[in-house]
């Protein structure tokens, strides 16, 4: 197989598919990418089992062929090439790779295409289609909630959950909790299944900022289908049962706390570099209009304390939380105002914009720390 | 003020703690370390340095500069257990002290010299651990740390050694300059280029020189070879557990009155952590039979503080630990790795209800005191028959 492509026009894709790669696989074959060439459409895939993703460009050339191309050192010469065009050689009988550009030859040994593993195919299926941004902003929203424990593996992704009435991204990780609710899709079907956290980080990097690019989603029991522009992602959907999200979110917290975003977000980042460095914990304690967020490190004498303005509708309390959920929280939010809905030192505290974008709706949820209030 | 201080090291440790478990070690060269090609010997016998091997040397270089000495792969379980007895000795009988590392300990024993005569304590000391370890030991006593860290190494193999106030510059005179902690390679090579090889050498030196040539670690070398270190003993601390354990009037293999015991600890230690405001994040259980053989086992968990997680894995602990179908003497439970804070709450695990027992129990507690309500399980500790104490 022979083509000639421009330097650049090649590394842009295979810089988008190459975080599939695991660097750690078991697998030698499972480091390189497969290359497949037809009629001058060239197809590059990418997979670690779980998750694979292909692209393809066009190419000038007139020798179809398929190789698998070590994946590192292909990306570290394009990456070090400046923009040229090169012309990619392979022998699909020995397996010799040779690039030639302008002024240097690079010879490389390639493995053969029927060692790389074959890719799921779409199957008596279902759809969707959802724009790309909408999809992009869905994943970053939760994401930083899913959790990191490999015993709790429905934990580790985000739930998509198809409703007649929209789709619900909901992540946690057991302390906190996201719900992402898109209501501009109307899903055909209700169904829901977990998408794991790898090819949720994967999709945010390579989906298109463009307003109106749509990705259409497949999936059937086992494999979710992305499919944008060019690229295609298949991953394994994680075969655990998610949680009752819905059982834990409070409907009844009459204590709110109304305040500015970015005010508490300063202040809570200011206050939890003087807490403990393992629990991050941080108190919240409200009366009348006034929010006074503190922490201390007993281990090394340091400790802070700060007062803020709020509008609280409530009885007087103190809370604890872990900083660190609340700033991501915070951080993940846009509106100006937030509202923190909570209803005794022992139960959730609930977290929203003071008002929501049109189409979505969004619920933040974090469980406080217990606190030794009662000496 | 003259102080005492201990310099107190066990030999070629690693290698002693093989040797009783292996008499056939004895006499002969031994290394302890990787075993493979690439691996470095952690201590050696005397025997193996009289080859001119030493602990930090490629076990390849090792093997050919003593083609015969024999391999041994070390087990560092086996090796901070037996850290851990001497830890426990030393900490028993002396006022201060400070463990340095696995096999080494600075002992303060200032202003004891009034009752017991510090040389003499130092001495009975060392009896007593090689009495309970048979692992030999060496000390050396001094006015500071350095002094008595040279002295030690002047007392080995299993000596102990006394350099009286007044003297200390007069014994470093004579020795090496390699045997100064903090020399090492490097310096070493520097000092060998402008000549000097022996301490008297650096004592007659002008601290500006070497102030010049080596920066503020030649002016801490320069006070080192005169003797003069006054670095405090600093007291070691594991402050960072709180553990209780229980010797029976009689042995016992009362399962049920066993686990009974273990519930009623872990709740008091729970209580603790509570009202402390901190977590732990693992757990150790410690039985020891009526041989006086102890065993241990410990678990990491993820930071808690709560009762009904905590008793869940002292029990499972103890099934696992409990294989031995022999009398009990001493039961114990240690929650370590402790930090400030309080309980994260699970959403889908810890339910309000739950939270709120446990905070009522605690408000009954501070009020009426520790004993106000316990498990049903674990009610029998309070009962003073039971306990030795």
């Amino acid at each position: 197989m022979k083509f000639i492509v421009s330097s650049s026009a090649l590394q842009k894709p295979i810089e988008q598919i190459a975080g599939v790669i695991n660097p750690k696989s078991v697998l030698p074959i499972l480091d390189y990418f497969l290359f497949d060439l037809k009629k001058g459409r060239l197809t590059i895939s990418a997979t670690d089992l779980e998750t694979s993703m292909t692209t393809s460009l066009n190419v000038e050339s007139n020798a179809d062929g398929k190789i698998a191309v070590p994946s590192k050192i292909m990306l570290e010469t394009l990456k070090a090439l400046p923009e040229q065009p090169l012309t990619f050689n392979a022998d699909v009988e020995t397996l010799n790779i040779e690039i030639v550009t302008d002024s240097g030859r690079y010879k490389l040994s390639g493995q053969k295409p029927d060692d790389f593993p074959k890719m799921p195919k779409i199957d008596s299926s279902s759809s969707i289609s959802v724009k790309t941004a909408a999809l992009g902003n869905a994943i970053s929203k939760t994401i930083f909630a899913t959790g990191t424990d490999e015993m709790r593996q429905a934990l580790t992704g985000v739930l998509f959950e198809l409703k007649k009435d929209g789709i619900n991204f909901v992540a946690t990780d057991a302390n906190r909790l996201v719900r992402f609710r898109n209501t501009a899709v109307k899903p055909t079907e209700e169904i829901s299944f977990v998408i794991p956290k790898k090819a949720l980080n994967l999709l945010k990097s390579s989906l298109p900022n463009s307003e109106d690019a749509v990705a259409k989603i497949d999936y059937n029991k086992s494999n979710a289908f992305f499919t944008f522009g060019d690229v295609n992602l298949i991953c394994r959907l994680i075969d655990e049962k998610f949680p009752d999200y819905k059982a834990v979110i409070p409907t009844e917290n009459p204590n709110k706390l109304l305040i500015n975003r970015l005010e508490f977000l300063g202040s809570i980042r200011r206050i939890s570099i003087f807490s403990n460095k393992s629990t991050h914990q941080v108190r919240l304690k409200v009366a009348g209009s006034s929010l006074t967020v503190s922490a201390e490190d007993l281990d090394f004498s340091n400790e802070a304390k700060e007062e803020l303005g709020c509008t609280y509708d409530g009885v007087d309390m103190e809370i604890g939380f872990n900083a660190r959920f609340l700033a991501d929280m915070l951080s993940a939010l846009q509106s100006d105002d937030v509202v923190l809905n909570m209803s005794t030192p022992n139960r959730a505290g609930v977290l929203v914009p003071s008002s929501q974008n049109e189409g979505e709706e969004i619920t933040m949820l974090v469980m406080p720390l217990m606190l030794n209030t009662y000496n | 003020m003259d102080r005492n201080i201990v310099h107190i090291d066990l030999d070629s440790f690693f290698v002693s703690v093989e040797r009783l478990n292996n008499p056939k070690l004895i006499g002969k060269p031994v290394l302890v370390g990787g075993t493979s090609d690439r691996g470095v010997v952690a201590s050696c016998s005397y025997e193996a340095r009289a080859f001119g091997v030493h602990s930090a040397m490629p076990m390849k270089q090792a093997k050919q500069l003593c083609p015969e000495a024999i391999l041994v792969r070390g087990d560092h379980e086996q090796y901070s257990n037996y850290s851990n007895i001497v830890t426990e000795i030393i900490s028993g009988d002396v006022p201060l002290y400070e463990k340095t590392s696995i096999d080494e300990f600075y002992i303060d024993l200032t202003g004891m010299d009034r009752y017991f005569g510090c040389y003499k304590m130092a001495t009975e000391l060392r009896q007593k651990i090689m009495k309970e370890t048979n692992l030999p030991i060496s000390f050396a006593m001094s006015t500071n740390k350095t002094v008595s860290k040279v002295g030690t190494g002047e007392a080995k193999p299993n000596g102990q050694k006394e350099i009286p106030f007044g003297t200390e510059k007069s014994f470093l005179a004579p020795l090496s300059i390699r045997k100064i902690p903090m020399v090492g390679d490097k310096t070493f090579q520097l000092l060998r280029d402008m000549g000097i090889q022996w301490i008297h050498t650096l004592q007659e030196m002008p601290l500006a020189l070497m102030q010049q040539v080596l920066g503020d670690n030649g002016a801490l070398i320069w006070k080192k070879a005169n003797g003069i270190d006054n670095t405090p003993v600093i007291p070691y601390s594991e402050r960072k557990s709180i553990s209780t354990e229980r010797t029976f009037d009689k042995d016992t293999i009362d399962v049920k009155a066993l686990k009974g015991i273990l519930i009623g600890m872990t709740e008091k230690l729970a209580f603790q952590l509570r009202s402390e405001e901190k977590l732990t994040a693992c757990v150790t259980i410690k039985i020891r039979y009526s041989d006086f053989n102890t065993y241990t086992m410990q678990a990491r968990i993820p930071y808690t503080s709560l009762d009904h997680v905590l008793i869940d894995r002292v029990s499972g602990l103890f099934d696992k630990l409990f294989q031995k179908r022999m009398l009990i003497r001493l039961i114990g439970i240690k929650f370590s790795h402790l930090i400030q804070g309080g309980h994260q709450f699970n959403m889908f695990e810890d339910t309000a209800e739950q939270i709120q027992l446990y905070q009522a129990m605690d408000k009954l507690r501070n009020r009426y005191g520790k004993d106000a309500v316990n498990r049903a399980a674990g009610m029998d500790l309070n009962d003073p028959k039971n306990t030795k104490k």
